[in-house]
């Protein structure tokens, strides 16, 4: 057992597996991506930026109600529409982003298929320089993201 | 030879001044920063400029603007001249440095290097021996704990790593017969024997003093950013921590000038006695030289990115019971081959064959050994495990 530490010491073999390892990585393709002009795929299931689609909804207010930290406020009313039928109209719709924690218990609960409000946008560029403006969604940005002007639509980029 | 005219030797000095800082911090840095990077599998800076060429120029200007901060209770003198001596004599050794054949240039000769003076060798290691000062004063005058103690670390790694060194160099000056820098590299050429081949053994020793010299991964002790908030250059900022790491820079570049000249021949092509390669010869020996030294300058690199600190006592233990002997033994076999062939070079030829064959022996070695640590690593795992 010393004869092997001492041949292993003066073989050198440790140094010189080390600087084969580092000398292979000098030529491997590097995992850097370069972000502002590539930018990473987010998976299928990533959960980032909040849509809503305000047709699909039907109001129940599940979404508010499963919500574990109750960020989501609804108002509704009814109305009648043309053929004096009662539905429900949105008075508000609102997000409270700065506080969410993007665990999508709200999608799961959401019954309508497909799913009324939905976190599986891929979109994470959303940083803002004032959390209670920029980072409180109601029904517009929540339905159209050109009035959340902090918000940038994820696009794929090739890596280049 | 005549003597330099004296107005060519002003122009190197002046070249040598300008252009050495400029290196280090256009080129060198930058390579290291990135080679670093894409051996730890990333990009490194590309951003200023193309491929990040300008980062020495965002680094220059950062370092320049910064606040020059002396600490209140700090030996002022000795705070502001400890970088300049840092510097100063990792420029001064450059001086003897030959970095080609002397060229034609008009009806003079002028030879590039400042000077050949007979005890090049000698002048070098005193001079950049001098280059410890800087560190342990720039330590000590911070009044700063943690700056003291790297300033003490490098005074005993330094101190430690001078003696292996020089034994080395010295079985160099028993086949070359000659301190003088110039004279080795002829005498290389006149034997058409590389002294890395009979001083395989001395070369290898001498890197690894080398690199403990400057302070250098593995052997960064005095600046261990990760223990000792880098060290002895804690205190410092601005252009006085810019000279601390030029000084680390041209150590390092006096480090592979000597390696090259010492042991790889200098300016010389690769094997300038073989006819088959003769055609080596036609690229400018200068070109080389700096070929070379960059190759060594690239090796500091890998070893940095490559190998972790060594531990203080672990390294006292490699300075001073592996190379000290060990450079001693190699003394002893190379002056007996030389005693063995008075007058001939058959002594040194068949050294090189020896330490070729050992060396290729040690290789075969190691890969028999990988061979049966794997067999016993596939052995612990119990068969229920197995696939």
């Amino acid at each position: 057992m010393a004869l092997k530490k001492w041949l292993d010491k003066l073989t050198l073999l440790d140094l010189f597996d080390g600087l084969s390892v580092t000398g292979r990585h000098l030529f491997k393709k590097k995992v850097t991506i370069e972000y502002p002009e590539q930018k990473k795929l987010p998976s299928d299931r990533f959960r980032g930026m909040f849509r809503l689609d305000e047709e699909r909804c039907i109001k129940c207010t599940l979404c508010a109600i499963e919500c574990p930290i109750d960020i989501i406020y609804i108002d509704w009313h009814n109305e009648k529409d043309a053929a004096a039928k009662s539905v429900k109209v949105l008075d508000r719709f609102d997000v409270d982003l700065k506080r969410c924690m993007f665990c999508q218990l709200c999608e799961e609960a959401c019954p309508t298929v497909p799913k009324s409000i939905w976190l599986t946008t891929k979109t994470y560029e959303m940083a803002a320089y004032d959390r209670n403006e920029s980072l409180y969604l109601d029904i517009r940005k929540l339905t159209d993201w050109r009035h959340a002007p902090n918000v940038k639509p994820f696009t794929v980029v090739e890596r280049g | 030879m005549n003597a330099s005219p004296t107005v060519w030797t002003y122009l190197e000095v002046l070249l040598l001044v300008a252009l050495v800082p400029a290196i280090v911090g256009f080129v060198i840095v930058l390579a290291e920063r990135r080679i670093m990077g894409f051996m730890q599998a990333r990009l490194g800076p590309n951003r200023v400029g193309p491929q990040g060429t300008l980062q020495g120029l965002a680094d220059l200007v950062k370092l320049v603007t910064k606040e020059d901060v002396t600490p209140a209770r700090a030996e002022k003198a000795v705070h502001f001249l400890a970088p300049v001596l840092a510097v100063i004599p990792g420029l001064t050794a450059l001086a003897v440095v030959p970095f080609g054949p002397p060229v034609r240039v008009g009806r003079t000769l002028v030879p590039l290097w400042v000077a050949d003076i007979n005890i090049g060798l000698l002048f070098l290691l005193a001079i950049t021996s001098i280059g410890v000062y800087g560190i342990i004063l720039g330590g000590w005058s911070s009044n700063n704990k943690y700056s003291l103690l790297g300033g003490l670390r490098s005074a005993a790694q330094l101190v430690s790593y001078e003696v292996p060194m020089g034994l080395a160099l010295v079985s160099v000056l028993l086949m070359s017969r000659s301190l003088s820098l110039v004279e080795i590299v002829r005498r290389q050429e006149a034997i058409h024997l590389w002294f890395v081949f009979p001083g395989l053994v001395a070369f290898f020793i001498y890197f690894v003093s080398g690199v403990a010299e400057t302070n250098r991964n593995p052997f960064d002790l005095p600046e261990a950013e990760s223990e000792l908030v880098s060290g002895f250059n804690t205190e410092y900022s601005g252009v006085k921590f810019a000279f601390f790491f030029l000084g680390e820079y041209t150590a390092m570049i006096i480090i592979s000038c000597v390696a090259v000249t010492v042991f790889f021949g200098g300016w010389l092509a690769p094997f300038s006695g073989t006819p088959a390669l003769r055609f080596l010869s036609l690229l400018p020996p200068a070109f080389w030289f700096l070929a070379k030294v960059g190759f060594f300058l690239f090796c500091y690199i890998w070893f940095r990115s490559t190998f972790p600190r060594y531990r203080f006592d672990q390294l006292m233990a490699l300075g001073w019971k592996w190379l000290i002997p060990i450079a001693l033994g190699n003394i002893l076999v190379i002056a007996f081959a030389i005693l063995l062939f008075p007058g001939r070079t058959t002594g040194l030829v068949g050294l090189s064959w020896i330490f070729g064959g050992m060396f290729v022996l040690m290789f075969l070695l190691s890969k028999l050994r990988q061979k049966l640590a794997r067999r016993d690593r596939l052995a612990a795992v119990p068969r229920s495990q197995e696939a």
